[in-house]
């Protein structure tokens, strides 16, 4: 069978486009980017980090675009990313120079500085808050004095700024592997498709851009036997990253801004060979995401784990988990299925008729 | 006060003082826009900690602009789509290079800048500590 060529819907699809736009204003609201920016701050951050471009009024904008359409917010600022020059590459950025916002530990309950619960979700009875329903703006501004009043310390006594990692404690006492600095230039799968077995850069990378609920989802396969890197969390920390660049020929580092930021540490028991005997040591699985995203990035660990020490199971599988994770990979396969598949579904139809046809004929 | 902390304090906390100081400037010298604002993006480079290795987390919006005073080139670089900002910083940069007699009056409001950015910060890491937890002992 061959293929054949065919037109039209051309007013079809102009008219299904002016019902999408009709969609957004048929209610005569409208919501303007500021404000979307101001108070929708975990979706910001969710699409920030899968889209892995970091501009709040970008998202924001991409949120109005997009009517709040996840999926849809990530492709449009993939899409706008790919139009834009990469002038610059950042200097080494530390996350121990964050100024810390958030900072707990599940594994210590005593740590340098303490447990700083920061801004969270984690503390709600998650009941809906009715009163939200008619907030006003006067409501929002008192809301606002009220937490501004609140007495606070005169002197801080903590260095959020410059807080100690709750793992140099294990490896103070020689209970995590301690590796040099490596400054290998990483891989960049924005640059170069990704080929196996893949670098550790790269795989990291594809984790933090991944989709959140992709790699919240097979870390979680993880813990429940389809892998084995079981996590203690030695340490969940979200703040504020200032970046810098080196232009060419100048010495000094240039500050561009800073970046809201989540970064995981887990400790992960692991047997290890020591002087021809096995002893226990602890691992590490890293997570970091643009934003305030600690689910994903403790998920982000445990699947670096897991990848960093291959098994016959499909969370220790790299090309299992680093080819299914992205959003616009999948989505965009997934969604592909709706297009037009009129003369390979036609050759199947085909060929199940002359079966069916045939078996008859033999009964 | 070295560049990094003087494009940190103008950009987190000065953008008023940075279009002032570069208005000086461009009201004095001939400032020649070599690369007028234009958005891009920076790559980040991040350290991971489970290995000490090197990784991209991803891109970051910036507007860039290039500007000569003098024989000195200077370069604005700021996130977000932030053009006059980006400008302001390009042409005190290029004074800074150029060693402009501006720039060592510039030196008590960078330093008046510094107070206030700590000031804030010390504001913020109160509020903060607000929410460290104070174990006690459970009495069973």
């Amino acid at each position: 069978m061959g293929y054949v060529a065919v037109t039209g819907g051309k007013e079809a699809i102009e008219a299904s486009l002016q019902h999408l736009s009709y969609e957004r204003v048929k209610h005569g609201k409208w919501i303007d980017v500021e404000t979307i920016k101001a108070t929708m701050r975990g979706f910001l951050d969710q699409v920030m980090s899968e889209s892995s471009l970091y501009s709040e009024n970008l998202a924001a904008l991409a949120m109005k675009q997009s009517e709040g359409n996840v999926e849809e917010a990530v492709f449009l600022l993939r899409a706008h990313r790919s139009t834009l020059p990469r002038l610059y590459y950042s200097t080494v950025t530390d996350p121990r120079d964050m100024f810390v916002h958030r900072r707990i530990s599940a594994s210590f309950k005593d740590i340098p500085g303490g447990q700083i619960l920061g801004t969270s979700h984690d503390y709600l009875h998650r009941l809906l808050d009715f009163s939200l329903v008619d907030e006003t703006e006067e409501e929002v501004l008192q809301k606002k004095a009220d937490f501004e009043e609140v007495e606070v310390p005169e002197e801080s006594s903590i260095p959020l700024e410059k807080l100690p990692k709750v793992m140099d404690y294990l490896r103070a006492e020689g209970l995590i592997n301690e590796f040099p600095v490596n400054d290998e230039e990483p891989d960049d799968v924005t640059k170069l498709s990704l080929t196996f077995p893949s670098s550790r850069s790269e795989r990291l990378q594809i984790l933090t851009r991944g989709q959140t609920g992709g790699v919240v989802s097979l870390g979680y396969a993880g813990l429940r036997g389809y892998g084995s890197s079981h996590p203690n969390v030695g340490e969940v920390r979200v703040g504020l990253q200032p970046i810098h660049v080196q232009l060419d020929g100048d010495d000094e580092e240039y500050y561009i801004g800073s970046i809201k930021l989540t970064e995981v540490e887990s400790f992960i028991p692991a047997n290890v060979s020591e002087n021809g005997k096995e002893v226990l040591e602890f691992d590490i699985g890293y997570g970091a995401c643009f934003g305030q995203n600690e689910t994903k990035a403790i998920a982000m660990s445990i699947l670096d784990h897991a990848l960093e020490n291959p098994e016959n199971t499909p969370i220790h599988d790299e090309e299992f988990v680093l080819l299914h994770v992205d959003t616009i990979e999948s989505t965009g396969f997934i969604s592909h299925l709706k297009l037009p598949h009129y003369v390979t579904f036609q050759s199947k139809l085909e060929q199940m008729r002359k079966i069916k046809k045939e078996s008859e004929a033999r009964k | 006060m070295n560049r990094a902390l003087r494009t940190k304090l103008l950009i987190e906390i000065g953008h008023k003082e940075a279009l002032v100081m570069a208005n000086e400037i461009v009201e004095r010298y001939e400032v020649q826009e070599i690369q007028p604002p234009r958005q891009g993006l920076t790559m980040i480079k991040l350290r991971e900690s489970a290995k000490n290795s090197l990784f991209y987390i991803g891109e970051v919006l910036i507007t860039e602009t290039k500007v000569k005073v003098g024989n000195s080139f200077g370069t604005g670089i700021v996130m977000e789509e932030n053009e006059n900002l980006s400008r302001a910083l390009a042409i005190i940069d290029a004074a800074y290079k150029e060693n402009l007699p501006e720039t060592v009056a510039w030196l008590q409001l960078l330093k008046d800048l510094e107070q206030k950015l700590q000031y804030e910060m010390e504001k913020v890491k109160c509020s903060i500590e607000r929410t460290k937890v104070h174990f006690d002992t459970m009495k069973i």
